[in-house]
Protein backbone atom coordinates (compact mmCIF):
# COMPACT_ATOMS: atom_id res chain seq x y z
CA UNK A 1 0.00 0.00 0.00
CA UNK A 2 1.21 3.35 -0.77
CA UNK A 3 1.41 6.76 1.71
CA UNK A 4 -1.43 8.92 0.67
CA UNK A 5 -0.68 11.73 2.73
CA UNK A 6 1.69 12.77 5.28
CA UNK A 7 0.35 11.37 8.48
CA UNK A 8 1.13 12.38 12.39
CA UNK A 9 0.36 10.28 15.38
CA UNK A 10 1.89 11.06 19.35
CA UNK A 11 2.58 13.86 21.43
CA UNK A 12 6.14 15.26 22.38
CA UNK A 13 5.61 14.38 26.22
CA UNK A 14 7.28 11.56 28.45
CA UNK A 15 6.69 8.34 27.94
CA UNK A 16 5.35 8.97 24.44
CA UNK A 17 6.53 8.83 20.66
CA UNK A 18 5.68 10.89 17.79
CA UNK A 19 5.41 9.19 14.06
CA UNK A 20 5.62 11.39 11.01
CA UNK A 21 4.63 9.08 8.17
CA UNK A 22 5.51 10.57 4.70
CA UNK A 23 6.02 9.10 1.06
CA UNK A 24 8.75 7.75 0.38
CA UNK A 25 10.18 5.52 -2.63
CA UNK A 26 13.24 3.57 -1.26
CA UNK A 27 11.68 1.10 1.34
CA UNK A 28 11.25 2.17 4.95
CA UNK A 29 13.80 4.83 6.19
CA UNK A 30 13.37 6.05 9.76
CA UNK A 31 14.72 9.29 11.42
CA UNK A 32 14.82 8.19 14.84
CA UNK A 33 15.52 11.05 17.77
CA UNK A 34 15.48 9.17 21.07
CA UNK A 35 16.35 9.59 24.52
CA UNK A 36 17.10 6.28 25.01
CA UNK A 37 18.33 5.71 21.62
CA UNK A 38 21.71 3.91 22.80
CA UNK A 39 20.15 1.34 24.74
CA UNK A 40 16.62 1.17 22.34
CA UNK A 41 16.84 2.61 18.88
CA UNK A 42 16.93 -0.75 17.41
CA UNK A 43 14.24 -1.99 19.16
CA UNK A 44 12.06 1.05 18.37
CA UNK A 45 13.20 0.65 14.76
CA UNK A 46 11.91 -2.98 14.48
CA UNK A 47 8.38 -2.24 15.59
CA UNK A 48 7.78 0.83 13.76
CA UNK A 49 9.10 -1.42 10.62
CA UNK A 50 7.24 -4.27 11.67
CA UNK A 51 3.68 -2.08 12.48
CA UNK A 52 4.19 -0.37 8.73
CA UNK A 53 4.89 -4.05 7.49
CA UNK A 54 1.83 -5.17 8.79
CA UNK A 55 -0.12 -2.61 6.72
CA UNK A 56 1.34 -3.37 3.69
CA UNK A 57 3.71 -0.62 3.68
CA UNK A 58 6.80 -0.57 2.17
CA UNK A 59 7.92 2.28 1.04
CA UNK A 60 7.91 5.36 3.86
CA UNK A 61 9.80 8.01 5.26
CA UNK A 62 9.05 7.97 8.82
CA UNK A 63 10.31 10.64 11.07
CA UNK A 64 9.97 9.11 15.11
CA UNK A 65 10.78 11.76 17.76
CA UNK A 66 11.16 9.10 21.07
CA UNK A 67 10.11 10.28 24.72
CA UNK A 68 10.95 6.68 26.31
CA UNK A 69 7.94 5.51 24.98
CA UNK A 70 7.21 1.52 25.73
CA UNK A 71 6.96 -1.08 22.98
CA UNK A 72 3.28 -0.99 22.76
CA UNK A 73 3.33 2.57 22.84
CA UNK A 74 5.61 2.67 19.80
CA UNK A 75 3.56 0.29 18.01
CA UNK A 76 0.17 2.50 18.48
CA UNK A 77 1.79 5.49 17.54
CA UNK A 78 2.74 4.17 14.48
CA UNK A 79 -1.14 2.57 13.38
CA UNK A 80 -2.31 5.60 14.08
CA UNK A 81 -0.53 7.34 11.90
CA UNK A 82 -0.38 4.21 9.43
CA UNK A 83 -4.31 4.23 9.48
CA UNK A 84 -4.48 8.38 8.76
CA UNK A 85 -1.61 8.42 5.98
CA UNK A 86 -3.11 5.12 4.32
CA UNK A 87 -6.44 7.28 4.66
CA UNK A 88 -8.07 4.05 6.17
CA UNK A 89 -10.04 5.70 8.88
CA UNK A 90 -9.80 9.04 11.22
CA UNK A 91 -8.68 6.50 14.36
CA UNK A 92 -6.63 3.98 15.16
CA UNK A 93 -8.08 0.47 15.18
CA UNK A 94 -7.93 -1.19 18.89
CA UNK A 95 -8.90 -4.06 17.91
CA UNK A 96 -5.86 -5.12 15.79
CA UNK A 97 -3.48 -5.22 19.07
CA UNK B 1 0.51 0.57 55.75
CA UNK B 2 -2.73 1.74 53.90
CA UNK B 3 -2.62 0.41 50.23
CA UNK B 4 -4.37 3.40 48.06
CA UNK B 5 -4.15 0.63 45.28
CA UNK B 6 -7.19 -1.12 46.08
CA UNK B 7 -9.48 1.90 44.68
CA UNK B 8 -9.73 2.95 41.13
CA UNK B 9 -10.50 1.90 37.78
CA UNK B 10 -8.10 0.08 35.54
CA UNK B 11 -6.83 2.12 32.76
CA UNK B 12 -6.02 0.16 29.36
CA UNK B 13 -3.01 1.98 26.62
CA UNK B 14 -5.48 3.28 24.15
CA UNK B 15 -7.62 5.52 27.35
CA UNK B 16 -3.46 6.96 28.39
CA UNK B 17 -2.67 7.40 24.63
CA UNK B 18 -5.91 9.35 23.95
CA UNK B 19 -5.76 10.95 26.84
CA UNK B 20 -2.54 12.21 25.68
CA UNK B 21 -3.41 13.26 22.61
CA UNK B 22 -6.62 15.26 24.22
CA UNK B 23 -4.21 16.99 26.57
CA UNK B 24 -2.27 17.72 23.18
CA UNK B 25 -4.83 19.54 22.46
CA UNK B 26 -5.79 21.63 25.28
CA UNK B 27 -2.15 22.91 25.45
CA UNK B 28 -1.34 23.57 21.80
CA UNK B 29 -5.52 26.08 22.33
CA UNK B 30 -3.68 27.31 25.34
CA UNK B 31 -0.44 28.32 23.89
CA UNK B 32 -1.90 29.52 20.76
CA UNK B 33 -4.61 31.32 23.11
CA UNK B 34 -2.54 32.73 25.50
CA UNK B 35 0.53 34.11 23.88
CA UNK B 36 2.20 36.28 26.62
CA UNK B 37 2.14 33.73 29.34
CA UNK B 38 3.78 30.43 29.81
CA UNK B 39 1.27 27.48 29.79
CA UNK B 40 2.21 24.89 32.56
CA UNK B 41 0.89 21.51 32.46
CA UNK B 42 0.36 19.49 36.30
CA UNK B 43 0.06 16.11 36.19
CA UNK B 44 1.20 12.92 38.27
CA UNK B 45 3.25 10.04 37.05
CA UNK B 46 2.02 6.96 38.90
CA UNK B 47 3.05 4.13 36.66
CA UNK B 48 0.57 0.62 36.32
CA UNK B 49 -3.37 0.76 35.47
CA UNK B 50 -4.48 2.70 38.25
CA UNK B 51 -3.60 6.29 38.09
CA UNK B 52 -6.62 8.00 40.01
CA UNK B 53 -8.38 7.50 43.05
CA UNK B 54 -9.63 9.76 46.11
CA UNK B 55 -6.21 9.46 47.54
CA UNK B 56 -3.92 10.38 44.63
CA UNK B 57 -6.45 13.48 43.89
CA UNK B 58 -6.48 14.91 47.30
CA UNK B 59 -2.45 14.47 47.23
CA UNK B 60 -2.63 16.09 43.58
CA UNK B 61 -4.20 19.32 45.11
CA UNK B 62 -2.68 19.60 48.00
CA UNK B 63 0.71 19.21 46.18
CA UNK B 64 -0.47 22.15 43.39
CA UNK B 65 -1.82 24.06 46.72
CA UNK B 66 2.34 23.89 47.35
CA UNK B 67 3.22 24.37 44.15
CA UNK B 68 1.26 28.07 44.29
CA UNK B 69 2.37 28.76 47.70
CA UNK B 70 6.10 28.42 46.29
CA UNK B 71 4.49 30.72 43.46
CA UNK B 72 2.67 33.28 45.47
CA UNK B 73 6.00 33.99 47.50
CA UNK B 74 7.87 34.20 44.26
CA UNK B 75 5.53 36.69 43.17
CA UNK B 76 4.87 34.81 40.18
CA UNK B 77 1.60 35.68 39.07
CA UNK B 78 -0.68 32.99 37.68
CA UNK B 79 -3.84 31.43 37.46
CA UNK B 80 -5.66 27.96 36.95
CA UNK B 81 -7.31 27.61 32.97
CA UNK B 82 -9.05 24.63 33.38
CA UNK B 83 -8.28 20.72 35.40
CA UNK B 84 -9.55 17.58 35.34
CA UNK B 85 -9.19 16.07 38.31
CA UNK B 86 -12.02 13.25 38.30
CA UNK B 87 -10.29 11.06 34.91
CA UNK B 88 -9.58 7.78 35.13
CA UNK B 89 -5.90 8.79 33.37
CA UNK B 90 -5.35 10.77 36.60
CA UNK B 91 -6.30 14.45 37.89
CA UNK B 92 -4.47 17.15 35.28
CA UNK B 93 -4.59 21.29 35.76
CA UNK B 94 -3.47 23.69 33.72
CA UNK B 95 -1.89 27.20 34.57
CA UNK B 96 -1.15 30.01 32.81
CA UNK B 97 1.95 31.97 34.40
CA UNK B 98 3.44 35.37 33.77
CA UNK B 99 7.13 34.37 33.78
CA UNK B 100 9.42 33.18 30.92
CA UNK B 101 9.60 29.60 30.19
CA UNK B 102 12.77 29.22 31.45
CA UNK B 103 12.46 30.60 34.99
CA UNK B 104 9.28 28.65 34.99
CA UNK B 105 10.81 25.59 34.28
CA UNK B 106 12.99 26.21 37.04
CA UNK B 107 10.89 26.47 39.57
CA UNK B 108 8.85 23.62 38.85
CA UNK B 109 11.72 20.98 38.42
CA UNK B 110 12.89 22.92 41.81
CA UNK B 111 9.37 21.76 42.57
CA UNK B 112 9.92 18.34 41.28
CA UNK B 113 12.52 17.64 43.60
CA UNK B 114 11.71 19.70 46.51
CA UNK B 115 10.55 16.29 48.55
CA UNK B 116 10.11 12.72 47.51
CA UNK B 117 6.53 12.78 47.02
CA UNK B 118 6.95 15.54 44.89
CA UNK B 119 8.65 13.77 42.54
CA UNK B 120 5.26 12.14 41.36
CA UNK B 121 4.23 15.28 39.95
CA UNK B 122 5.12 15.92 36.03
CA UNK B 123 5.03 19.52 35.55
CA UNK B 124 5.29 20.71 32.09
CA UNK B 125 5.92 24.19 30.80
CA UNK B 126 5.11 24.08 27.37
CA UNK B 127 6.90 26.21 24.54
CA UNK B 128 5.88 26.48 21.16
CA UNK B 129 8.62 25.31 18.64
CA UNK B 130 7.11 26.16 15.08
CA UNK B 131 4.43 24.72 14.50
CA UNK B 132 4.50 22.44 17.24
CA UNK B 133 4.14 23.07 20.77
CA UNK B 134 6.47 21.02 23.06
CA UNK B 135 7.34 20.40 27.19
CA UNK B 136 10.75 22.06 27.50
CA UNK B 137 13.01 19.58 28.89
CA UNK B 138 15.23 19.96 32.26
CA UNK B 139 18.29 19.38 29.51
CA UNK B 140 17.01 22.59 28.02
CA UNK B 141 18.00 24.25 31.37
CA UNK B 142 21.17 22.39 31.93
CA UNK B 143 19.49 20.55 35.01
CA UNK B 144 19.58 16.91 35.67
CA UNK B 145 17.44 14.32 34.36
CA UNK B 146 15.00 12.32 36.47
CA UNK B 147 15.71 10.10 38.39
CA UNK B 148 13.47 6.89 39.13
CA UNK B 149 12.16 6.70 42.21
CA UNK B 150 13.05 3.05 42.63
CA UNK B 151 16.56 3.07 42.29
CA UNK B 152 17.65 6.39 41.46
CA UNK B 153 18.71 5.35 37.77
CA UNK B 154 17.85 7.93 34.87
CA UNK B 155 14.06 8.06 34.68
CA UNK B 156 13.56 7.14 31.46
CA UNK B 157 15.85 3.79 31.50
CA UNK B 158 13.87 2.16 33.90
CA UNK B 159 10.68 3.07 32.51
CA UNK B 160 11.91 1.75 29.05
CA UNK B 161 13.01 -1.55 30.32
CA UNK B 162 10.27 -2.06 32.79
CA UNK B 163 12.87 -2.81 35.07
CA UNK B 164 10.71 -2.58 37.85
CA UNK B 165 7.49 -4.61 38.46
CA UNK B 166 4.06 -2.56 38.96
CA UNK B 167 3.42 -4.14 41.96
CA UNK B 168 7.04 -3.18 43.56
CA UNK B 169 6.37 0.35 41.72
CA UNK B 170 2.79 0.78 43.31
CA UNK B 171 4.62 -0.07 46.67
CA UNK B 172 7.19 2.88 46.49
CA UNK B 173 4.34 5.02 44.99
CA UNK B 174 1.62 4.30 47.88
CA UNK B 175 4.44 4.79 50.53
CA UNK B 176 5.08 8.49 49.20
CA UNK B 177 1.47 9.28 48.91
CA UNK B 178 0.55 7.98 51.87
CA UNK B 179 3.57 9.74 53.67
CA UNK B 180 2.60 12.78 51.90
CA UNK B 181 -1.24 12.93 52.90
CA UNK B 182 -0.11 12.36 56.48
CA UNK B 183 1.64 15.40 56.63
CA UNK B 184 -1.38 16.62 54.61
CA UNK B 185 -3.84 16.09 56.73
CA UNK B 186 -1.33 17.55 60.06
CA UNK B 187 -1.71 20.88 58.77
CA UNK B 188 -5.44 20.78 57.88
CA UNK B 189 -5.63 19.75 61.54
CA UNK B 190 -3.28 23.03 62.48
CA UNK B 191 -5.59 25.43 60.58
CA UNK B 192 -8.65 23.82 61.80
CA UNK B 193 -7.68 24.06 65.77
CA UNK B 194 -6.97 27.96 65.26
CA UNK B 195 -10.03 28.51 63.64
CA UNK B 196 -11.89 26.85 66.71
CA UNK B 197 -9.63 28.21 69.27
CA UNK B 198 -10.55 32.05 67.25
CA UNK B 199 -14.03 30.91 67.69
CA UNK B 200 -14.03 29.92 71.30
CA UNK B 201 -12.16 33.45 71.68
CA UNK B 202 -14.97 35.34 69.86
CA UNK B 203 -18.03 33.23 70.71
CA UNK B 204 -17.57 33.43 74.73
CA UNK B 205 -17.37 37.31 74.03
CA UNK B 206 -20.70 37.13 72.06
CA UNK B 207 -22.51 35.24 74.85
CA UNK B 208 -25.14 37.20 76.98
CA UNK B 209 -25.99 37.95 79.48
CA UNK B 210 -22.89 36.96 81.56
CA UNK B 211 -22.36 39.07 85.25
CA UNK B 212 -18.98 40.08 85.46
CA UNK B 213 -17.82 40.05 81.81
CA UNK B 214 -17.81 41.72 78.25
CA UNK B 215 -20.85 41.14 76.34
CA UNK B 216 -22.62 42.52 73.44
CA UNK B 217 -25.38 44.06 75.36
CA UNK B 218 -23.17 45.62 78.43
CA UNK B 219 -20.07 45.57 79.75
CA UNK B 220 -19.84 47.67 82.65
CA UNK B 221 -17.95 45.95 85.14
CA UNK B 222 -15.10 46.45 82.57
CA UNK B 223 -15.43 50.25 81.97
CA UNK B 224 -12.62 50.23 79.64
CA UNK B 225 -13.26 47.37 77.01
CA UNK B 226 -16.14 46.42 74.87
CA UNK B 227 -16.76 43.46 72.97
CA UNK B 228 -14.99 45.05 70.03
CA UNK B 229 -11.81 45.33 71.71
CA UNK B 230 -11.91 41.57 72.68
CA UNK B 231 -12.27 40.85 68.43
CA UNK B 232 -10.02 42.98 68.39
CA UNK B 233 -7.59 41.08 70.67
CA UNK B 234 -9.21 37.12 68.92
CA UNK B 235 -7.84 38.64 65.84
CA UNK B 236 -4.50 39.55 66.47
CA UNK B 237 -3.70 36.24 68.17
CA UNK B 238 -3.94 34.26 65.34
CA UNK B 239 -0.29 34.13 64.39
CA UNK B 240 0.38 32.89 67.98
CA UNK B 241 -2.28 30.38 68.03
CA UNK B 242 -0.58 28.85 64.46
CA UNK B 243 2.56 28.47 66.34
CA UNK B 244 0.81 26.76 69.36
CA UNK B 245 -0.73 24.44 66.95
CA UNK B 246 2.38 23.67 65.13
CA UNK B 247 4.98 23.01 68.06
CA UNK B 248 2.59 20.51 69.05
CA UNK B 249 1.64 18.74 65.68
CA UNK B 250 5.57 18.93 64.64
CA UNK B 251 6.78 17.80 68.00
CA UNK B 252 9.27 15.07 67.51
CA UNK B 253 9.66 14.17 71.23
CA UNK B 254 7.29 13.46 73.94
CA UNK B 255 9.74 16.02 75.97
CA UNK B 256 5.89 17.96 76.87
CA UNK B 257 7.70 20.32 79.31
CA UNK B 258 9.85 21.41 77.05
CA UNK B 259 7.26 22.36 74.19
CA UNK B 260 5.64 24.09 77.38
CA UNK B 261 9.01 26.36 77.36
CA UNK B 262 8.59 27.03 73.80
CA UNK B 263 5.09 27.96 73.57
CA UNK B 264 5.92 29.98 76.61
CA UNK B 265 8.10 32.75 74.85
CA UNK B 266 5.86 32.66 71.53
CA UNK B 267 3.25 33.38 74.55
CA UNK B 268 4.97 36.70 75.50
CA UNK B 269 5.11 38.33 72.05
CA UNK B 270 1.05 37.25 71.75
CA UNK B 271 0.61 39.44 74.73
CA UNK B 272 2.53 42.41 73.33
CA UNK B 273 0.44 41.88 70.33
CA UNK B 274 -2.73 41.39 72.34
CA UNK B 275 -1.94 44.74 73.92
CA UNK B 276 -1.01 46.24 71.06
CA UNK B 277 -4.29 45.60 69.43
CA UNK B 278 -6.19 46.64 72.25
CA UNK B 279 -4.11 49.92 72.70
CA UNK B 280 -3.16 48.18 76.24
CA UNK B 281 -6.06 46.78 77.89
CA UNK B 282 -5.81 42.89 79.03
CA UNK B 283 -8.47 41.41 77.40
CA UNK B 284 -6.73 37.98 76.95
CA UNK B 285 -3.62 37.46 78.75
CA UNK B 286 -4.97 34.20 81.06
CA UNK B 287 -6.91 32.89 77.44
CA UNK B 288 -2.93 33.57 75.69
CA UNK B 289 -1.82 31.27 78.33
CA UNK B 290 -4.93 28.29 79.00
CA UNK B 291 -6.03 28.64 75.21
CA UNK B 292 -2.50 27.95 73.44
CA UNK B 293 -1.42 25.30 76.17
CA UNK B 294 -5.14 23.56 75.29
CA UNK B 295 -4.45 24.19 71.77
CA UNK B 296 -0.51 22.43 71.57
CA UNK B 297 -2.14 19.71 73.66
CA UNK B 298 -4.87 19.03 70.86
CA UNK B 299 -2.50 19.25 68.39
CA UNK B 300 0.46 17.54 70.08
CA UNK B 301 -2.14 14.58 70.97
CA UNK B 302 -3.23 14.40 67.18
CA UNK B 303 0.30 14.18 66.27
CA UNK B 304 0.66 11.02 68.46
CA UNK B 305 -2.48 9.15 67.81
CA UNK B 306 -3.87 10.33 64.78
CA UNK B 307 -7.44 11.34 66.07
CA UNK B 308 -9.19 13.32 68.95
CA UNK B 309 -9.29 12.01 72.36
CA UNK B 310 -9.99 14.42 75.40
CA UNK B 311 -8.70 12.11 77.77
CA UNK B 312 -4.76 12.15 76.58
CA UNK B 313 -5.16 16.05 75.14
CA UNK B 314 -5.59 16.10 79.32
CA UNK B 315 -2.77 14.08 80.07
CA UNK B 316 -0.71 15.93 77.70
CA UNK B 317 -1.56 19.27 79.75
CA UNK B 318 -0.95 17.38 82.56
CA UNK B 319 2.81 16.26 81.26
CA UNK B 320 3.60 19.52 79.81
CA UNK B 321 2.49 21.72 82.93
CA UNK B 322 3.74 19.74 85.51
CA UNK B 323 6.16 22.12 87.27
CA UNK B 324 4.08 25.06 86.37
CA UNK B 325 3.33 25.69 89.80
CA UNK B 326 6.83 24.97 91.67
CA UNK B 327 8.91 27.20 88.88
CA UNK B 328 6.14 30.09 88.97
CA UNK B 329 4.85 30.56 92.23
CA UNK B 330 6.66 28.62 94.94
CA UNK B 331 10.16 30.43 94.26
CA UNK B 332 9.38 33.47 93.21
CA UNK B 333 10.15 36.18 95.78
CA UNK B 334 7.27 38.86 95.53
CA UNK B 335 7.71 40.95 92.11
CA UNK B 336 6.61 44.42 92.26
CA UNK B 337 4.57 44.18 88.67
CA UNK B 338 3.01 40.37 90.09
CA UNK B 339 -0.37 39.04 88.79
CA UNK B 340 -3.44 38.61 90.54
CA UNK B 341 -2.61 34.99 90.58
CA UNK B 342 0.98 35.29 91.98
CA UNK B 343 -0.19 37.69 94.59
CA UNK B 344 -2.84 35.53 95.91
CA UNK B 345 -0.45 32.19 96.16
CA UNK B 346 1.82 34.28 98.25
CA UNK B 347 -1.37 35.85 100.44
CA UNK B 348 -3.94 32.98 100.21
CA UNK B 349 -1.96 29.58 99.33
CA UNK B 350 -4.18 29.69 96.34
CA UNK B 351 -2.76 27.99 93.29
CA UNK B 352 -5.34 29.75 90.95
CA UNK B 353 -4.87 29.12 87.33
CA UNK B 354 -1.68 27.98 87.59
CA UNK B 355 -3.07 25.13 90.22
CA UNK B 356 -6.04 24.09 87.74
CA UNK B 357 -3.48 24.41 84.41
CA UNK B 358 -1.27 22.01 86.09
CA UNK B 359 -3.87 19.43 87.08
CA UNK B 360 -5.21 19.47 83.58
CA UNK B 361 -8.01 21.67 84.06
CA UNK B 362 -10.21 19.69 85.96
CA UNK B 363 -12.76 22.01 86.64
CA UNK B 364 -12.84 22.30 82.86
CA UNK B 365 -12.99 18.36 82.56
CA UNK B 366 -15.68 17.78 85.25
CA UNK B 367 -17.77 20.79 85.16
CA UNK B 368 -17.78 22.57 81.83
CA UNK B 369 -17.57 20.12 79.16
CA UNK B 370 -20.20 17.74 80.40
CA UNK B 371 -22.24 20.97 80.73
CA UNK B 372 -21.85 22.17 77.52
CA UNK B 373 -22.08 18.55 75.64
CA UNK B 374 -25.28 18.04 77.43
CA UNK B 375 -26.87 21.42 76.60
CA UNK B 376 -29.27 21.56 73.97
CA UNK B 377 -29.99 24.87 72.25
CA UNK B 378 -27.83 27.96 70.74
CA UNK B 379 -24.71 28.57 71.38
CA UNK B 380 -25.24 31.00 73.79
CA UNK B 381 -27.74 28.95 75.93
CA UNK B 382 -24.81 26.66 75.96
CA UNK B 383 -22.36 29.27 76.55
CA UNK B 384 -23.86 30.63 79.08
CA UNK B 385 -25.31 27.95 80.99
CA UNK B 386 -21.22 26.07 80.86
CA UNK B 387 -20.83 29.81 82.84
CA UNK B 388 -23.12 29.26 85.46
CA UNK B 389 -21.31 25.51 85.72
CA UNK B 390 -18.03 26.69 85.76
CA UNK B 391 -18.39 29.82 88.10
CA UNK B 392 -19.69 27.48 90.31
CA UNK B 393 -16.52 25.60 90.91
CA UNK B 394 -13.54 28.15 90.50
CA UNK B 395 -11.54 30.33 92.56
CA UNK B 396 -11.49 33.18 90.30
CA UNK B 397 -8.17 35.08 90.65
CA UNK B 398 -10.07 38.01 89.42
CA UNK B 399 -13.16 38.19 91.67
CA UNK B 400 -10.94 37.56 94.49
CA UNK B 401 -8.79 40.18 93.42
CA UNK B 402 -11.52 43.41 92.88
CA UNK B 403 -13.48 41.64 96.30
CA UNK B 404 -9.74 42.07 97.65
CA UNK B 405 -10.67 38.67 99.53
CA UNK B 406 -11.51 35.42 98.97
CA UNK B 407 -14.63 35.50 100.75
CA UNK B 408 -16.47 36.58 97.90
CA UNK B 409 -16.00 33.25 96.69
CA UNK B 410 -18.91 32.18 98.80
CA UNK B 411 -21.25 34.88 97.63
CA UNK B 412 -20.92 33.92 94.11
CA UNK B 413 -21.45 30.13 94.77
CA UNK B 414 -24.30 31.26 96.19
CA UNK B 415 -25.51 33.68 93.36
CA UNK B 416 -25.02 30.86 90.71
CA UNK B 417 -26.61 28.44 92.68
CA UNK B 418 -29.79 30.62 92.26
CA UNK B 419 -29.32 30.93 89.13
CA UNK B 420 -28.83 27.16 88.25
CA UNK B 421 -31.80 26.18 90.59
CA UNK B 422 -34.16 28.73 88.22
CA UNK B 423 -33.26 27.29 85.17
CA UNK B 424 -29.98 29.46 84.28
CA UNK B 425 -30.61 31.29 80.80
CA UNK B 426 -33.12 28.64 79.49
CA UNK B 427 -35.90 30.13 81.79
CA UNK B 428 -37.28 33.63 82.32
CA UNK B 429 -36.78 33.58 85.95
CA UNK B 430 -33.21 32.54 85.46
CA UNK B 431 -32.70 34.94 82.98
CA UNK B 432 -33.93 37.54 84.91
CA UNK B 433 -31.77 36.46 87.95
CA UNK B 434 -28.93 36.33 85.68
CA UNK B 435 -29.55 40.02 84.68
CA UNK B 436 -29.69 41.06 88.27
CA UNK B 437 -26.88 39.38 88.79
CA UNK B 438 -25.10 41.18 85.64
CA UNK B 439 -26.30 44.86 86.97
CA UNK B 440 -24.97 43.47 90.87
CA UNK B 441 -21.61 43.03 89.62
CA UNK B 442 -20.99 46.00 87.57
CA UNK B 443 -22.52 47.68 90.43
CA UNK B 444 -19.67 46.58 93.35
CA UNK B 445 -17.07 46.19 90.11
CA UNK B 446 -16.99 42.60 90.61
CA UNK B 447 -15.45 40.26 87.80
CA UNK B 448 -15.43 36.25 86.70
CA UNK B 449 -12.24 37.23 83.77
CA UNK B 450 -10.69 33.72 85.26
CA UNK B 451 -14.06 31.81 84.96
CA UNK B 452 -14.05 33.18 81.29
CA UNK B 453 -10.83 31.25 80.63
CA UNK B 454 -12.70 28.18 81.24
CA UNK B 455 -15.25 29.39 79.21
CA UNK B 456 -12.94 29.77 75.86
CA UNK B 457 -11.33 26.35 76.98
CA UNK B 458 -14.48 24.42 77.10
CA UNK B 459 -15.97 25.92 73.92
CA UNK B 460 -12.60 24.89 72.34
CA UNK B 461 -12.63 21.44 73.51
CA UNK B 462 -16.76 21.65 72.58
CA UNK B 463 -15.82 22.21 68.72
CA UNK B 464 -12.97 19.96 68.83
CA UNK B 465 -15.19 17.18 69.87
CA UNK B 466 -18.12 18.17 67.75
CA UNK B 467 -16.09 18.88 64.51
CA UNK B 468 -13.37 16.80 64.31
CA UNK B 469 -13.43 13.80 66.74
CA UNK B 470 -14.37 11.84 63.16
CA UNK B 471 -11.32 12.96 61.72
CA UNK B 472 -10.87 14.24 58.21
CA UNK B 473 -12.04 10.57 57.27
CA UNK B 474 -15.04 11.75 55.43
CA UNK B 475 -14.45 14.72 53.31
Amino acid sequence: MDIKKTALAGTLESSDIQITLSKGDNGINIDLDSSVEELYGDQIRKVITDTLAAYGVDNANVKAVDKGALDCVVKARTMAAAQRALETTDQPDWEVF
Amino acid sequence: MKNIFISGKEQDIPAVLANKDHRAAVQRRLVADYPEMTVVAAKLNIPGPIKNNSAIKEFFVAGLYQLEQQWLQAGTAFYQKGQWLEAGTGPERFYLVKAAATTVKKATTAFEEATASNRLFDLDVLVKEGEQVRPLSRADSSQPARRCFVCGRPAKECGRSRRHSVAKLQAAVNELIVGALATAHQSVVSDRLVQFAQRALLYEVMAWPKPGLVDPVEHGAHPDMDAFTFINSSVALHRYLYQAAEVGMHASTADYPLLFNELREFGKVAEQDMFVATKGVNTHKGAVFSLGVLVMATAASWHKRGRIDLADIQSVVKAALVDLVKGDLKQQPAAPNETAGEQQYRKYGLTGIRGEAQAGYPTVFRYGLPTMLKTAGTWNTRIVQTLLALARHTEDSTLIKRAGDPAILKWKDQQVDQCLAAGGVTTAAGRALLNDLEQEFTRRHLSLGGTADLVILTVFLTIVKEELADGLANE
